[in-house]
Order: C-alpha cells, then sequence, then structure tokens
C-alpha cells in the first residue's frame, strides 16, 4: 500500500504542474542543478563530525558510556540490550542499522526486546548528522537545541519501550 | 578531543587510520547524497513553480507562526516544505529543503534565532509516520507482523517531540530570545 503513495503524488503533482503551465522538466532541471553546492557546502562538516564519531567508538569511549547509563536506563524502562542503540542512535544512522540487525537476528523478529530496538529506531533521529548538515557554516549557537534533541531521544525511547509492552 | 587523548595512550597508530577511514566514507555518503538531493531539490522545485507549495504554506502557516514565532512568507514555505516531507517519512526530502530553511532565516539572525532552533528540534526528534525501513527489515527477518511497530512507533515520537517543543519554549522564556 505505503509503496504506491509517493509515485502517485509525483504523478499527481506532474499533471498538476502541466495543467498550470509550468515547464515540469526545466524546472526540475533548475533545481537539480543546486544540488551540487547543497553537497559541496555541508561536505567538511560531515567530514568533521562522523570523524569524531568513529574516534569515539575506536576509542572505547562509548563502550564505557554504555556501561555507565545502562543501569540507569533500566531504571527508566529500557532493556539494557537496547542501551547501547538508544546511545548509538544520535551519531550514526548506518551504524545504528547494523545494530539493530544484529538485535534482530540475535532475539528475533517478534520478541519484546527487537520491538522495543526497532521503535527506538523509528522514533529517534541522528541528532548530531542533522546538526552538522542543517547549521553547516551557521555561526547561530545550537547547543541548547541539540541537548533538548538528545533528551528527546531519551523520553522516545522509554516512551517506546512502555508501548511495546502495552501493545 | 577526549577520545584522541584517550587513544594517543592506548592504539596511536589507529588515529589517522580511523579519520582517513572515514572520511572515505563520508565521500561515499556525499555522492550518493548528491543523487538524492538532486532528485528530491528537482521535484521541489516542479513543487514551487507549479504554486503548490505557496497552497502549502497558506495550509501551514497559522501552525509554522504559532511554533516558529516568525512572518516571513518565503520561511515559511521552505519550513512547511520540510515538515510535510518529514511527516510522509522522505528523510531524504526533507533535508534539502531543511538546509534551504536554515540559509533563508540566516540572512535576518535576529528574527529567527528561535525558529532555528525550533526546526533542530522538530527535526531531530523525527516525528515519521511508516517506517518503512524497519518494517522492511522486520519482515527480512521473518516477523509475523511486520507492522505492529508503527503505532508505538507514531506515540513515542510524537510525545517526545511535543515534550522537546515545550522545553524550547520554557527555555526561550528563561533566555528570552
Amino acid at each position: 500500500m505505503s509503496a504506491y503513495i509517493i509515485p502517485i503524488l509525483l504523478i499527481l503533482l506532474i499533471v498538476y504542474g502541466v495543467y498550470k503551465k509550468v515547464n515540469v522538466y526545466s524546472a526540475f532541471c533548475q533545481g537539480a542543478k543546486n544540488s551540487f553546492d547543497l553537497i559541496k557546502g555541508i561536505f567538511p562538516y560531515i567530514v568533521a563530525i562522523m570523524i569524531c564519531v568513529a574516534l569515539f567508538r575506536v576509542s572505547g569511549l562509548g563502550t564505557v558510556l554504555v556501561q555507565f547509563l545502562s543501569p540507569l536506563f533500566s531504571l527508566l524502562g529500557i532493556p539494557k540490550e537496547v542501551c547501547e542503540l538508544v546511545l548509538l542512535k544520535p551519531f550514526t544512522g548506518s551504524g545504528s542499522i547494523s545494530l539493530l540487525e544484529d538485535i534482530i537476528s540475535r532475539y528475533g523478529a517478534d520478541s519484546y526486546i527487537a520491538r522495543c530496538a526497532c521503535t527506538i529506531m523509528g522514533s529517534s533521529e541522528t541528532v548530531f548528522y542533522v546538526s552538522a548538515v542543517y547549521f553547516a557554516g551557521s555561526k547561530q549557537k545550537i547547543t541548547p537545541a541539540i541537548t533538548i534533541s538528545l533528551l528527546g531521544g531519551v523520553i522516545s525511547a522509554v516512551f517506546g519501550c512502555l508501548m511495546c509492552r502495552i501493545i | 578531543m577526549v577520545s584522541l587523548s584517550v587513544l594517543i595512550i592506548v592504539e596511536p597508530n589507529l588515529i589517522i587510520n580511523t579519520m582517513i577511514d572515514q572520511s572515505k566514507d563520508v565521500v561515499e555518503l556525499c555522492i550518493s547524497l548528491l543523487a538524492i538531493y538532486a532528485v528530491w531539490l528537482g521535484i521541489l522545485e516542479i513543487v514551487d513553480q507549479s504554486g503548490l507549495g505557496d497552497k502549502l504554506a497558506k495550509l501551514l502557516s497559522p501552525i509554522i507562526k504559532k511554533l516558529f514565532k516568525i512572518n516571513d512568507a518565503q520561511q515559511i514555505k521552505y519550513i512547511s516544505y520540510n515538515i510535510s516531507s518529514n511527516i510522509l517519512g522522505l528523510g531524504n526530502a526533507s533535508t534539502p529543503s531543511g538546509i534551504k530553511a536554515i540559509k533563508c532565516m540566516e540572512k535576518d539572525l535576529k528574527h529567527t534565532r528561535f525558529a532555528m532552533l525550533m526546526l533542530l528540534v522538530i527535526n531531530s526528534t523525527g516525528i515519521q509516520l511508516l517506517p518503512t525501513t524497519i518494517i522492511g527489515l522486520r519482515a527480512a527477518a521473518g516477523s509475523d507482523t511486520p507492522s505492529d511497530i508503527i503505532l508505538p512507533t507514531i506515540i513515542s515520537s510524537v510525545v517526545a517531540t511535543s515534550i522537546c517543543v515545550l522545553l524550547l519554549f520554557v527555555y526561550k522564556k528563561f533566555k528570552k530570545i
């Protein structure tokens, strides 16, 4: 079902564009042209942030943090098997996907643990990546927003696990 | 910084290797992003030129004005693209429109400080109605009911996003931005 939504919207959009006498082809090209500049602008910032993330992981500080925080998370109702995911998700999208696959194959797709992990994965975002990309080159101070977003990740994890128990 | 100093003690030869490996990954990521953004920016341009964008902005502007405290038509338009693609689960489409919105707000920093923070909070708490990737993963792993996580996901992300938005408003009150 959901596979049809986007293509149908696209067709409707093109039909509407033609009806409004827009040159759809050249409009598309004009927009697509900007892609290079966009990537050129954000590339250095993604490199920098991803290097920080990788160093953090390789140095073993990540594991230390997990051990330190998992008792706290257990108090909030987050199973300790998915703590690492909660902490990894803000940093890396691809890393947390592979961790999720690992959890699913270890505990089974329909287990409580795997459902919690999936919910956490779906209801949070890669905060550091998003902020690096959005604020590439900006002088705006964004620490408060990052703090709130990280907190939001934990809140959604707590609620997600709770919902998995109820539903 | 801290990770660097730990690594110097533990395994110094890993540092440069990790940095370069990671940088290579980012180059790959950027090439695929280049393609993805080209497609979505192209589509966005059609939305823009056909006048559909203005309609969407008009529809969402009461909410956006309240949440973001801005009045500029251009800014509202980009933010409405960003939010609607987020809700549709088109993460890849929301990023270019989000960047455009930030660039646009950057021009008049005095009035948009709060709006920029709000955009970041909303984007990084991630409202998503259909977590398609995850449903796909579950189905591939042989789940009987791969889509039964949709409801918990929606509820928890809506709760988290609303709490975060509230927190940001509280912060605004204290700091007076």
